[in-house]
């Protein structure tokens, strides 16, 4: 059987970009090498911050936090509202002027005064000399990500298949996918496979300038109660936030080791440790909680940092999407103006080509 | 009655009796032992509520480090019970 | 950082301490950590300062045997100290656990040497007070000298259901069953192994004869199907089992305040798992081993494995595996240790056999899944029922990570290490895979639950290495 179109990678740009294409009358196959919503999408820190969103990107990031809050529970969706952080005051001209940027480019962040600040969050350090707030920042629990993608695929009749990774590619008059469990045969292809686009761009004879980053997240055992709002740090190096559950989750995108290709990321205490006392100042009494579980995942970027959205260069009917900075928060929305492109309508905000000279910022 | 296993309870010499408490209780137990068998002993099998479900009672099931059933508080910390040492006057409460 | 050393050894049990006695033999600085507060490892674990005298036991005296000749040596033995991460640069570096900080130590080689852990089928009532792991209770006798309560029943498999059943009476505790799904069959089966360990096989026979002389009632080809009671036992339900295992419709329930149950040991493979040392499955070794060759040699340079974290073969073997281990390193740093080596090879082969025909009778049989319930908690840290992870895995969860990030079975803080046999199980019946296709879970440091500030250590924040931010 052929398909419409095939979608290598199964996390949240492949599967939501499906289901945009299925709702506009396309038969898409989606294959992933391992499960679904087992790389990035499935064990990234689920912040869902506006005020880690780079500037440029704030339109998607805002919409993309509505589509969020219709997913709601069955992806453990919280608008808990957030705050970000500065000790010192070189860090605090930093949060400064870049929540002033984000604010401008829409994000509704202001700052707050200390006396605020430990009203809202008494068990905060004492050392905070600014502080920023958002109150549409929450987050989502990643770890659903596979469970809820994989209900709604089955629910809109696509075709699917876990553990069949890509080895090979053939363009003919279509595109032949050679997998261990056999040959898939569709029109078009999507390129959707995170921190592997490079290797997968190359059996098409495409090189993208991919990289991948190692980025860390820690979780503790269950707690009483020591934060309701995600927490930030003005560089972005922390980002935290205590669930339903009582379990803390600790990023901030420290980077461990190893590389996608060796298909193993492995936590380095040199970062991890940083990472972890700079949750300690933030929240002091997180000092006793334990940590019981610690993990890297592989982002992928390219050298400017904006998306690869759009038409794969010199290959006729192939697609790429990914390399977005923040690309859980951006997901769903963003895989729905690449759905809307591969359907041949114009999209409601544009998209990133992956053709453009890497070095200056697209306009 | 023929034992071939003999009974060495009697054998068994143990350390002096120290005091502790468990959620307010007074209790006492060897100094030195585990302080997982010394609730055993004292007839505290019950160390903990689970988080969830409607049969929540747990107590020390590994004896061995792993299975974090028997953690309790002691000075503010969770820790495993059958991993720490009885001393005299120990504080210990329930994980809330 | 602390002192750099040529070798570090996780585990100071039959195999860690004698690799580090055979490494340290040949000159070489050997650093041995263990969690415990005595060297011993599992089987010869030491008697808490709790005990001042007590009647020798077999295992007490090879335990103090052991420590004894590592006091003499010049190994630099840790107790106490828990390791929580691995990694390698040019050579290792290891975070430790010790009271309530963090010490990193550097060596050049690594040796695991961390053992095994038991499987527990569950069961209906399996997380009450009062249920403990068979392996587990003979820890709580030989550190504690305690049995598990004032009339226990003993469910399990192997030699180890006798073992523990005439230590509770050792110990002045009262067995009120010994319940064992192997037959008398299984045995026979066995014996031309243990005719080879006459030894074994006289202290086996004294145990079940004791057993019998006494009265105690032993239920061959039995397994416990229930316990009653909410915060603590009050009786044990239990039921004959067909060959594959099957619970037969019949009961038999009897009184109990205690359960030891267990059903055989599975090695602790987490520290080689995340090391990247590749994983086979071995029905016959406890199930998924990390690839090593019998003197420790593992795919990745400079790890090394040891005893029945490589596979179960038991304690005497993993003394010899130990031993060859320790040689072997001394080999790789320059020392001639090939006539030593050829001969505790030859003594490893020979127990491994026997150790290999005594996992045999704990390999778990097809019906022993039918024991968990729908209701059953599977995963007793986060609370999920056999129904809730047949579910999941019937909507398209293939695999123990897919489980473990759909449900959460796994995540809680024992990480997995008591429930993720059975979900695997539970997969290998919805899906009809082969349990040696079911890869187990990805693991993830710490090796056990750390405290925040004791991983983070002291720091000064000004001083922290913050990294330049994102681009804007
Ligand atoms: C609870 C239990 C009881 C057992 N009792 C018996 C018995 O009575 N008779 C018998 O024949 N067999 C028994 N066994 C089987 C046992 O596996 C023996 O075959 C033998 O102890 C194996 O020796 P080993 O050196 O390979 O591992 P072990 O003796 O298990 O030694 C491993 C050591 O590593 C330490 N360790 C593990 N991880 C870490 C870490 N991250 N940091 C620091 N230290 C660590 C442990 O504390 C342990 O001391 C038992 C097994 C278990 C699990
Ligand atoms: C640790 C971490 C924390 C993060 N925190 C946040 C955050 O808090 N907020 C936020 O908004 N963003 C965060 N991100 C970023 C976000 O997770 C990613 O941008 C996003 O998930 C990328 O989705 P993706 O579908 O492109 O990639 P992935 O989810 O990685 O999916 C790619 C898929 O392709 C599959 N694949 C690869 N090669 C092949 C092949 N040859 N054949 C078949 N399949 C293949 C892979 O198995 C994988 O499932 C974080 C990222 C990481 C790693
Ligand atoms: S009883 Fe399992 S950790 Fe203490």
């Amino acid at each position: 059987m052929s398909y419409d179109i095939a979608i290598i990678g199964g996390g949240i740009m492949g599967c939501a970009t499906a289901l945009r294409l299925a709702e506009g009358g396309m038969h898409p196959i989606v294959l992933d090498q391992g499960d679904l919503g087992q790389g990035a999408s499935g064990v990234n820190a689920g912040t869902l911050s506006l005020q880690i969103k780079r500037v440029q990107l704030m339109p998607y990031a805002l919409r993309g936090h509505d589509l969020w809050a219709q997913m709601g529970d069955a992806v453990g969706f919280h608008k808990s509202g957030g705050y970000t952080l500065a000790f010192n005051a070189r860090e605090a001209e930093l949060l400064t002027e870049r929540q002033t940027l984000k604010a401008e480019a829409g994000a509704p962040i202001e700052f707050v005064s200390n006396a605020q600040l430990r009203r809202a969050a008494p068990n905060l350090t004492q050392n905070v000399v600014a502080a920023s707030y958002c109150a549409e920042d929450g987050y989502a629990n990643s770890s659903l990500t596979g469970q809820y993608y994989r209900g709604r695929l089955q629910d809109a009749g696509i075709a699917y298949r876990t553990h069949s990774p890509v080895t090979a590619i053939d363009k003919t008059t279509a595109f032949e996918l050679a997998t261990p469990q056999g040959t898939v045969r569709a029109k078009r292809l999507l390129l959707a496979a995170g921190a592997w686009l490079k290797p997968v761009a190359a059996m098409l004879g495409v090189d993208l300038p991919v990289q991948a980053r190692v980025n860390t997240v820690s979780v503790t055992e269950r707690m009483p109660p020591l934060m309701s709002s995600v927490i930030g740090h003005a560089t972005g190096l922390l980002t935290m936030k205590q669930k339903a559950n009582g379990t803390v989750l600790i990023g901030g995108g420290w980077q461990g080791r190893g590389t996608p290709q060796d298909g193993r990321g492995t936590v380095a205490s040199d970062t991890l440790r940083p990472n972890l006392a700079l949750a300690q100042y933030a929240v002091p009494s997180l000092g006793s909680a334990r940590v019981l579980r610690s993990w890297t995942g592989f982002e992928a970027n390219v050298p400017d940092f904006y998306p690869l959205a759009g038409a794969l260069p010199h290959v006729a009917g192939a697609y790429v999407l990914g390399c977005v900075r923040g690309g859980y928060t951006i997901g769903p929305y963003i895989s729905r103006l690449m759905g809307d492109f591969i359907l041949g309508q114009e999209p409601e905000l544009p998209l990133f080509d992956p053709g453009r000279a890497y070095t200056k910022e697209p306009t | 009655m023929i034992r071939l296993v003999p009974n060495h309870a009697s054998k068994i010499k143990r350390r002096d009796k120290v005091g502790f408490t468990f959620d307010g209780l007074r209790l006492e137990g060897r100094r030195g032992e585990s302080l997982a068998a010394a609730l055993l002993q004292a007839g505290h099998l019950n160390l903990r509520t689970a988080p969830f479900g409607d049969a929540p009672a747990r107590g020390a099931f590994c004896h061995m480090g792993i299975c974090q059933e028997c953690a309790v508080r002691i000075e503010g910390r969770t820790v495993e019970a059958c991993r720490t040492e009885l001393t005299d006057g120990l504080v210990v409460e329930r994980v809330s | 950082m602390s002192g750099d050393y040529d070798v570090a050894i996780v585990g100071a049990g039959p195999a860690g301490g004698n690799a580090a006695l055979a490494a340290a033999q040949h000159g070489l600085r050997v650093l041995l950590l263990d969690e415990q507060p005595a060297a011993g490892g599992q089987v010869w674990r030491a008697k808490s300062s709790a005990i001042l005298a007590a009647p020798a036991t077999e295992e007490s005296t090879a335990g103090t045997s052991l420590r004894n000749r590592l006091a003499q040596s010049s190994v630099t033995h840790l107790s106490g100290a828990r390791v929580w991460q691995m990694s390698q640069d040019d050579g290792w570096k290891l975070e430790v656990l010790q009271g309530g900080s963090s010490e990193t130590y550097t060596a050049k080689k690594l040796v695991l040497a961390t053992g095994a852990r038991e499987y527990v089928q569950p069961v209906p009532g399996w997380t009450t007070p009062g249920v403990i792991g068979l392996a587990g209770a003979t820890a709580l006798f030989k550190q504690n000298l305690r049995a598990p309560g004032q009339r226990t029943v003993v469910c399990g498999t192997g030699p180890l259901v006798f073992y523990v059943a005439s230590e509770i009476r050792r110990l002045g505790g009262t067995v009120a069953a010994v319940i064992t799904p192997n037959a008398r069959m299984d045995w026979a089966c066995a014996t031309p192994a243990l005719l080879h360990r006459p030894a074994l096989l006289a202290r086996g026979a004294l145990w079940v004869a004791d057993l019998k002389l006494a009265g105690v009632p032993i239920y061959w080809q039995h397994a416990v199907t229930g316990v009653d009671g909410d915060t603590e036992v009050t009786a044990v339900e239990f039921a004959p089992l067909s060959h594959d295992w099957t619970p037969e419709a019949s009961r038999v329930v009897i009184r109990a305040d205690s359960l030891c149950l267990g059903n055989g040991l599975i090695p602790q493979i987490e520290a080689a798992q995340m090391l990247g040392v590749p994983l086979t499955h071995d029905a016959h070794l406890g199930g998924w081993v990390p690839r090593a060759a019998p003197d420790g040699v593992t795919d990745v340079a400079g790890l090394y494995l040891c005893g029945d974290g490589a596979g179960i073969r038991g304690a005497e073997a993993a003394v010899h595996q130990g031993t060859l281990t320790g040689l072997r390193i001394a080999a790789d740093m320059g020392f001639d240790t090939s006539t030593a080596r050829d001969s505790s090879r030859a003594l490893w082969a020979r127990a491994a056999r026997f150790g290999r025909a005594m996992t045999a009778l704990s390999i778990p049989r097809a019906g022993l899944a039918r024991l968990s319930k729908d209701d059953t908690v599977v995963c007793r840290c986060e609370g999920i029922t056999k129904a809730g992870i047949t579910q999941e895995i019937t909507h398209g969860a293939g695999s123990c990570n897919a489980v473990k990030s759909g449900l959460r079975a796994g995540m809680g803080p024992c990480g997995g290490k008591f429930c993720q046999t059975a979900v695997a199980q539970i997969i290998c019946t919805e899906t009809g895979q082969d349990v040696a296709q079911v890869a187990p879970p990805t693991a993830r440091p710490p090796l056990c639950p750390v405290p925040l500030d004791a991983a983070a250590g002291a720091f000064d924040y000004h001083a922290l290495p913050i990294p330049k931010p994102a681009p804007l």
